[in-house]
């Protein structure tokens, strides 16, 4: 009988280790691959394909251009994928798995600040630099990282325009600051409570007050009760940010609900298609986003031309207009390229180096990172969803539409 | 009582020796074959209640995130305010020294037992005297409850989630650091195996037999099942929480509900791994963890956003078809096994 069981012990650990997958090399002949763990299963689902097809798309675009060149070498482009089915604990192991068995060399980051905020203490434990296009929490760039690069905007920014805009025009009203009452809403995850922080930092420093200050609850699928708060709060700003279920339900039940608020602000807007999904309750909701398509910028490389190419390419690729999780995504592998570039080598410090010292502009905007590794050559921008489509209304200098304010009852 | 036969000895002699190489032999899958030896200890500190006693609970979680959290706070509080490392948005970053780290590492342990014993007891003492669903249920909300409480607590970073200690910068190789904690999971499994091993069979294993098998006949027999119910489920919370201390370090971060009180991964994956490789023997819970381990990997690396799917269909396969885990099908399929490995119900009761 125990003969049986050591069998068995034995059989069951050899067949792990035989079937994982032996280690193989990152740049082998002409193919260099990164490595990324996605969510494309859990609660970041939606956001996880986003950020995949991000990535997918920039490869498949400079793999048809004939690949970039490296000291007179051409090479081509592959990613090694894992699902880190939107666990923090499953993305570290995941991390440790693509440098230690499937020697990969240059990460790309997972969706969100929390997988985020896993993975890179195991990129920093092993110098491998990691590209990431979707982890905004302000806290990852206060642990010293040196081989942590993120190409978007904190996410303290993201909504504290929002607060801008309402004391712009309640200015331009005439109303005393000190009578403004905002609510904020926002999921319990490192994210969210960043975006939370940035609007309440804002909305100290202008003496409004702060009428409604809470969690959403975990499952993201129902804010009845809090929405019944800010009926009778009547705040003048509602603040919301659940990623693209938080979005998704608030739009649904502003409507249901028949919540009026004059200013809303969510973030997410577009990865949820809440425009076309919840038209109603979605009309004139303000959505921050780390891009547009109609900002004016366009790729030193050619690779895809300005946003609305990117946005023509992307969707006759998958069907759907691409939210700007898949932009970052994409343009995260432009920042890699142009610094496989610049370093001439494929040796993981080198390419950290190159990596630091980044300066160009994609089609999402530009990237610079500071010595935190944070790109500090872009900012966020506001989008109002005016007849369900997306208007860039804030900053001004992009601004293409007017805001419409307060939101007709 | 029955004693330790020769083939347990054996097995366990062998097993431990393939323990000892394994990383040397497979340097790049240490990671991975330190979570196999955590997986059994959870799965075994499980059965101890689960399959020996009878009690299943759902909520042994709540030690493991406990354990994870006393470590991570108690190796940070002695060097720094652990305000300040929460705290949202700050600019501060941190350094352990090298005896920082360790001396922290040593103290988090310690308050990681502690903590996760204190919460069995005071637990237990409250919900123990529930039986059957009415227990399973309580423990289930129990692991969820806490969580919940753990995601608002400020000082430990609420749902911002708590970033570990890093390994301090130069000190020894990468790979010394996975071999300290690989160790550390190994050496965790010897000593949950062999207290395990030997409480079973004792007249506490024998107690708690008597306890799944009627509660109370058992009573009326004079014994105190009250007290041994609590001080199983202390034994079980000081594995767990060590393991949860350990995964801590090995994960680096902890998010109060992925992470620390995960009851949809780790609280139900060690009732599933106990449940497959047969509950209430003492061999079960340690192939159906290193079985689940080994498929779970596979699964993620051919299934890409099916595993899931894969990993529930072979459980649904072993349940509908080894309803008695993998070790209770081979031990019907020869009933005429008298190994020790089977503190097996139907043998306990002749």
């Amino acid at each position: 009988m125990n003969k049986k069981i050591s069998k068995l012990i034995l059989g069951f650990s050899a067949l792990t280790l035989l079937l994982v997958g032996s280690a193989t090399a990152k740049v082998d002949g002409d193919i260099v691959t990164l490595g990324a763990a996605v969510s494309l299963t859990g609660k970041y689902s939606t956001n996880g394909k986003h950020t995949k097809n991000g990535y997918d798309l920039a490869v498949k675009r400079i793999n048809e251009n004939g690949g970039f060149k490296v000291k007179g070498k051409t090479y081509k482009i592959a990613v090694k994928y894992y699902d880190d089915e939107s666990t923090p604990a499953r993305a570290a192991q995941l991390a440790e798995r693509l440098i230690k068995q499937d020697g990969i060399q240059f990460m790309l980051g997972p969706y969100s600040s929390g997988l985020t905020k896993a993975m890179a203490p195991v990129t920093e434990n092993y110098k491998i630099p990691m590209i990431e296009a979707n982890g905004a929490s302000r806290s990852l760039f206060t642990k010293g990282y040196k081989y942590l690069f993120a190409i978007l905007t904190s996410a303290d920014q993201y909504l504290a325009g929002a607060v801008d805009l309402l004391a712009e025009k309640a200015k331009e009203e005439g109303r005393s600051l000190k009578t403004l009452k905002v609510a904020v809403a926002v999921e319990n995850d490192p994210f969210s409570l960043d975006v939370r922080l940035g609007a309440v930092e804002k909305v100290n420093k202008y003496k409004m007050k702060l009428v409604l200050d809470e969690k959403l609850p975990k499952s993201l699928d129902d804010m009845a009760a809090i929405l019944t708060k800010v009926r009778a709060l009547k705040p003048d700003l509602l603040i919301v940010s659940g990623h693209a279920k938080g979005a998704a339900t608030a739009a649904r039940q502003i409507d249901q609900f028949r919540v009026y608020v004059p200013m809303v602000a969510m973030t997410h807007c577009d990865s949820a298609q809440i425009e076309q999904k919840y038209p109603v309750g979605a009309e004139n909701i303000l959505c921050a986003a780390q891009w547009h398509k109609k900002l004016t910028y366009s790729d030193d490389d050619n690779l895809f031309g300005d946003g609305n190419d990117y946005v023509d390419i992307f969707t006759r690729e998958y069907g759907y207009s691409p939210p700007y999780q898949s932009a970052e995504s994409s343009t995260a592998i432009q920042v890699y390229v142009d610094a496989f570039k610049r370093a001439g080598s494929f040796n993981p410090q080198k390419v950290r180096n190159a990596i630091a010292k980044t300066k160009l502009q994609s089609f999402y905007g530009n990237v610079k990172f500071n010595q935190y590794g944070q790109n500090i050559a872009k900012p966020m921008v506001l989008l109002q969803v005016i007849n369900s489509e997306y208007n860039v209304v804030a900053p001004t200098k992009w601004a293409s539409t007017p805001l419409i304010y307060p939101r007709p009852k | 009582m029955r004693d330790f036969t020769k083939n347990d000895i054996r097995l366990f002699i062998a097993l431990c020796s393939l323990g000892l190489v394994a990383p040397i032999l497979f340097p790049a899958y240490i990671n991975q074959l330190s979570f196999a030896w955590i997986f059994v200890v959870i799965a075994l500190s499980w059965d101890m209640q689960g399959g020996h006693m009878g009690y299943n609970s759902f909520g042994n979680i709540v030690f493991f995130g406990v354990g994870m959290y006393a470590a991570a706070s108690f190796q940070i509080l002695p060097f720094f305010s652990l305000g300040d490392w929460t705290e949202a948005g700050g600019v501060q970053t941190f350094e352990h020294s090298v005896s920082q780290y360790f001396s922290g590492y040593a103290l988090g342990i310690l308050f990681a037992a502690i903590a996760a014993v204190a919460t069995a007891f005071i637990f237990g003492n409250l919900i123990l005297k529930m039986r059957g669903h009415y227990f399973a249920i309580c423990t289930l909300a129990l692991g969820v409850a806490i969580g919940e409480v753990f995601a608002s607590i400020e000082i430990l970073g609420a749902g911002q989630g708590l970033s570990l200690a890093v390994w301090p910068r130069g000190f020894l190789d990468d790979t010394y650091r996975r071999l300290f904690f690989y160790y550390q999971g190994f050496l965790l499994f010897v000593l949950c195996f062999l207290s395990i091993s030997y409480i079973i069979r004792t007249r506490f294993g024998m107690t708690l037999n008597a306890i799944r098998d009627g509660e109370d006949k058992a009573e009326s027999m004079g014994l105190n099942t009250n007290f041994y119910k609590i001080s199983s489920w202390i034994l079980s919370a000081f594995f767990i929480g060590l393991c949860g201390a350990l995964v801590g370090h090995l994960v680096g971060f902890i998010d109060p509900i992925d992470v620390a009180f995960s009851g949809a991964t780790y609280g139900i994956w060690m009732i599933i791994m106990a449940i497959i490789g047969g509950k209430g023997r003492l061999w079960g819970p340690v192939i159906g963890a290193l079985f689940f381990h080994a498929f779970n990997e596979i699964f993620w690396t051919y299934f890409l956003g099916w595993q899931r799917v894969a990993l529930g269909l072979i459980i649904v396969i072993i349940v509908v078809f080894f309803p008695e885990g993998i070790l209770g099908f081979f031990q019907v399929r020869k009933k005429s096994s008298v190994s020790a490995l089977s503190t097996q119900p139907q043998q306990q009761k002749k």
